[in-house]
């Protein structure tokens, strides 16, 4: 992570040439077929693309859960093909934050024990500074009075909150959104993207997440398309720096 | 970081209740059992320990290193006899207790003999003669009747069994029969004042030998210095009568063997009868309490053939009040010989036949009225017994010596393993064993030599045998046979025991004769080993020829029986963990199988592999913890229970074991330490397995979505 701080101007992720295949019994099939791609820092893209385009591997890749076949992938400086697992598992500690699509929660934990888990794996921090932090991003999600509810006691939006929560808690340089709202209804799934682009607006934070909704799409500040493990197009909509696209999205807590 | 797994553990353990109580369930059993069998075990090892060492053994044991067999002292069947004899074991003794860990050294030998105590017909013949010589005619007359009438029972009983046993096969047999059958006749006693001596003597000689089943007993002996033996041994106790004076012969007999074989059988079992229904027992629900009574009814002759008739006639005018309404046949005249049934035969037989109203009453009647009419022991307190042995070189050797008293080991009386070994003074012992000591040897050469025999060459061995023999017999009777001069050769060997006993040995002598084993009692029972290991240096040191075993080795099967339990124990143990084990396993691959998506995500979202084992590793702790603690808690308050109000000894044995009639186990910290750690341990293990697996889980997991 040092040395490639935010002004250096080296994008935040960078593909080239991402080859990414699986054994399949005896087949090999192709999930990325040469795929090369630069994400600044600070950018909200969002790639799309139909179920089996390469999606979700091309986050996995990002997101350091796996590795390429070819090609490099850099995230945050680093060349995750020449990393150790026990290094690829520090970065993603460090640097990245995971929304997931059935968001994840650790059943056994509290909303509160679940987003101050990151920092409990960091270590680092004062209790009450974990304490202090925790509440901070409990309340900007709008779960402030729900830090002792397990998550079979929360609704799907509010599960997913308490994920965004736990995904930035850490300050993330990156934070990965694989499906985000594809187990939310339409509204929720509305609120929460815009819960992430206020966040990426107020805290610079890089988003990426993946979604084959087309409303979701048209939030993006920078739309990826994936057909067939390869990127068909890429759109700036030049929404991504600005002001968040909906004023009254702060008002999402209420989801 | 730690807090977190144990709170993961906790939450996790909490949400899977069933199967966790399942696995607790058996952690808590488990536990249990091993804190149970180790605080009993533990117990029994102790108290064991405390019996042997302070009954019989002593906390060591010495003998020498050149035996052949080693040294057993409560053998088995199989177990040799050839121990060895400590070469010098003054200097042994003066060598050991010179130590600082030392407290007593004692010379010991333990074996088997017999007794011979004389008979009833024995002590009534005597009892003729004597007021027979004294013209008491008064007195002599009814002693005269009661051995008439016993030869009568004698006859009736040797007729019925000929009938069922071939006595005829063997000669001695057949003739011993005749000869009682002829003593029974009324021929026999008529006018027997008149063949007074050649009677008597056919009685003495020929009958009184035929109730001979009576008067052999089997006695196991320790030969020791006695008089230090008490003072060693704390739990010695001396019951009745006196110590055997210092340095003196005599033998003390245990209680135990005392009551149990010398003891009059029909008392004997009331004593027991008297114990058991003390403790509870009825007649009606106790099995061993009715046949108790069922053998002292058939068994009535015990009693009444020891009753002449005027003792008889004392009894019956007793009982009679006190068995009042019940129905009593009425006498039949002692000279009905078709049916030679006397009032007191009836009587006794309904009097026995007690029952758990009349018990206590008839108990102390018996006491009262009965018992002073008979002989209660067949050896007591200031009689002297003749023991005859086995000698090493496989004759027969005897001695008579003085029973000075009767002592038990406190706790031990009613077991058999401490409560027959009676205590011999060990000159007795190893005049009885055959050893002759270096003293006596010396004096033998010293005889030998004053009565001139010397070795004779064979050239003039014709000279020696024939030339000098006036020389010789002059010899022989110049310096003589002094320690004979005085003795009363027409008394016999008897008398000349009896002043043996009172000969007083010094200690030099007690120690100085041959002795095959020593008991080493140490000042602090703690440091066995410690003092094993010292007392072997020492020995090496001063090149002594011991060999040293703990009481245990020494104990020989007995040492092993705790052995033995701790290996039904550790079966019992490895058996319930062993499934614990699997059980543990079993559920927690499962575990990671369904906690597979959540371990991912924690990979993702930066949790080590490292993190993922602990996690496993702890919730097993955990459980191991709770549980185990849970079944230390029971386990203790069993334990506790159970010191409370002690285990009852179920046989005689178990008495030795316990220490006494009660155990009261304890629980010792180590005990709970080693119940906690091996349950620990034992859920370690078992998630080893799995949390490997758990470790594999990949961050991917995380990202398939279970719906896609």
């Amino acid at each position: 992570m040092q040395g490639t701080g935010r002004g250096s101007g080296e994008p935040i992720v960078r593909l080239q040439d991402v080859i990414k295949s699986y054994e399949l019994g005896s087949v090999e099939v192709q999930a990325l077929r040469g795929v090369s791609l630069d994400i600044e820092p600070g950018e909200f893209t969002v790639i799309a693309g139909p179920s089996g385009s390469g999606k979700t591997t091309l986050l996995n890749l990002i997101g350091c859960v796996d590795v390429a076949t070819r090609g490099t992938v850099r995230v945050a400086g680093k060349d995750t093909g020449a990393l150790a697992e026990r290094e690829l598992t520090e970065l993603r500690l460090h640097a990245l934050g995971f929304i997931f699509q059935s968001f994840n929660l650790v059943s056994v934990l509290d909303a509160f024990q679940n987003v101050e888990f990151p920092l409990l794996l960091q270590g680092g921090l004062s209790k009450t500074d974990r304490k202090r932090r925790v509440d901070e991003l409990l309340d900007r999600v709008g779960l402030a009075q729900y830090g002792h509810h397990r998550p079979n006691e929360l609704s799907g939006g509010q599960r997913q909150r308490v994920a965004i929560a736990r995904a930035l808690v850490t300050n993330p340089r990156i934070v990965l959104a694989d499906e985000p709202t594809a187990n939310l209804d339409s509204a929720t799934g509305h609120a929460i993207i815009d819960l992430m682009k206020e966040l990426n607006t107020t805290q610079g934070t890089t988003f990426i997440f993946s979604t084959h909704d087309p409303k979701v799409m048209n939030q993006a500040g920078r739309l990826v398309e994936l057909v067939d493990g390869r990127i068909a197009s890429v759109r700036q909509t030049g929404v991504d720096t600005g002001a968040p696209a909906d004023p009254h999205a702060a008002a999402s807590a209420a989801v | 970081m730690f807090w977190t797994l144990v709170r993961i553990a906790l939450r996790n353990l909490l949400a899977h209740k069933l199967k966790s109580f399942i696995v607790g369930g058996i952690l808590v059993f488990g536990t249990m059992l091993v804190l149970l069998g180790a605080a009993l075990l533990g117990s029994i090892e102790a108290s064991m320990a405390e019996s042997i060492t302070g009954s019989v053994s002593g906390h060591l044991q010495i003998a020498s290193s050149k035996g052949k067999d080693p040294l057993v002292l409560f053998p088995g069947p199989l177990d040799g006899n050839e121990v060895g004899v400590i070469e010098d074991f003054p200097k042994v003794r003066a060598a050991l207790e010179a130590m600082p860990e030392v407290q007593a050294v004692l010379p010991q030998g333990f074996d088997y003999a017999m007794i011979f105590a004389a008979n009833l017909i024995d002590r009534k013949l005597a009892r003729m003669r004597k007021l027979h010589g004294a013209g008491d005619l008064e007195a002599y007359r009814p002693v005269r009747d009661h051995v008439r009438r016993i030869v009568e029972l004698l006859d009736r009983d040797i007729q019925r069994i000929r009938r069922v046993i071939d006595l005829d096969k063997d000669d001695g047999g057949r003739r011993g029969a005749q000869d009682v059958h002829q003593a029974a006749q009324p021929e026999f006693w008529a006018d027997f004042e008149g063949h007074f001596s050649e009677r008597m003597e056919f009685l003495e000689n020929k009958v009184a030998q035929m109730a001979i089943g009576e008067d052999i007993l089997f006695i196991r002996y320790m030969g020791t210095d006695v008089e230090r033996f008490r003072q060693a041994f704390g739990r010695y106790e001396l019951v009745r009568g006196d110590e055997i004076p210092a340095g003196q012969r005599g033998i003390m007999l245990n209680t135990l063997y005392h009551e149990e074989m010398l003891k009059q059988k029909t008392a004997r079992r009331l004593d027991k009868m008297k114990d058991k229904i003390a403790e509870g027992a009825r007649f009606e629900s106790d099995d061993e309490l009715r046949e108790w009574r069922r053998m002292n009814i058939a068994q009535y002759k015990d009693v009444s053939w020891q009753l002449d008739n005027a003792a008889a006639d004392r009894v019956v005018a007793k009982l009679r009040p006190l068995l009042g309404a019940a129905d009593v046949p009425e006498a039949v005249s002692p000279t009905d010989a078709a049916d030679p049934i006397r009032p007191i035969d009836a009587m006794l037989r309904v009097f026995l036949n007690m029952d758990d109203a009349t018990f206590a009453e008839r108990y102390d009647f018996f006491y009262a009225t009965i018992a002073p009419e008979l002989q209660l022991y067949r050896v007591d307190v200031g009689d002297t017994l003749t023991i005859r042995g086995m000698s090493q070189g496989g004759y027969m050797s005897s001695v008579n010596v003085k029973v000075y008293g009767t002592f038990r080991f406190e706790g031990l009386d009613k077991s058999a393993l401490g409560g027959m070994v009676n205590l011999m003074d060990i000159v007795s012992y190893r005049d009885l064993y055959g050893y002759v000591t270096a003293e006596q040897k010396a004096e033998i050469a010293a005889l030998e030599k004053r009565s001139g025999v010397q070795e004779i060459a064979a050239e003039n061995a014709e000279d020696a045998l024939f030339g000098e023999d006036a020389d010789l017999a002059a010899d022989a009777s110049a310096t003589g046979f002094d320690e004979f001069a005085d003795v009363d050769m027409s008394k016999g060997a008897r008398r000349w025991s009896e002043k043996l006993g009172d000969v007083v040995y010094t200690q030099a002598q007690i120690d100085g004769g041959v002795v095959r084993n020593a008991a080493v009692v140490l000042r602090d029972r703690n440091q066995l080993e410690a003092a094993k290991a010292a007392i072997e240096r020492v020995a090496e040191r001063d090149g002594l020829a011991i060999k040293v075993m703990d009481w245990k080795q020494a104990a020989g099967m007995l040492g092993n029986f705790v052995s033995v339990i701790y290996a039904v124990l550790l079966v019992a143990i490895l058996g319930v963990f062993g499934v614990a084990l699997l059980i543990i396993n079993n559920s927690m691959v499962l575990s990671t199988i369904e906690r597979t998506r959540e371990i991912g995500t924690m990979r993702a979202i930066g949790a080590a592999r490292r993190f993922v084992l602990w996690m496993f590793l702890v919730e097993s702790m955990v459980l191991g913890v709770v549980f185990g603690a849970v079944g230390v808690g029971l386990g203790a308050g069993i334990v506790g229970w159970l010191g409370h109000v002690g285990i009852p000894a179920p046989n005689d044995t178990m008495v030795f074991l316990f220490g006494g009639p009660r155990m009261y186990p304890w629980l010792s910290p180590m005990h709970v330490g080693f119940a906690l750690g091996l349950v620990v341990i034992v859920t370690i293990v078992s998630t080893i397995y799995p949390a490997l697996l758990a470790t594999r889980v990949t961050p991917l997991e995380a990202m398939q979505d279970k719906d896609a």
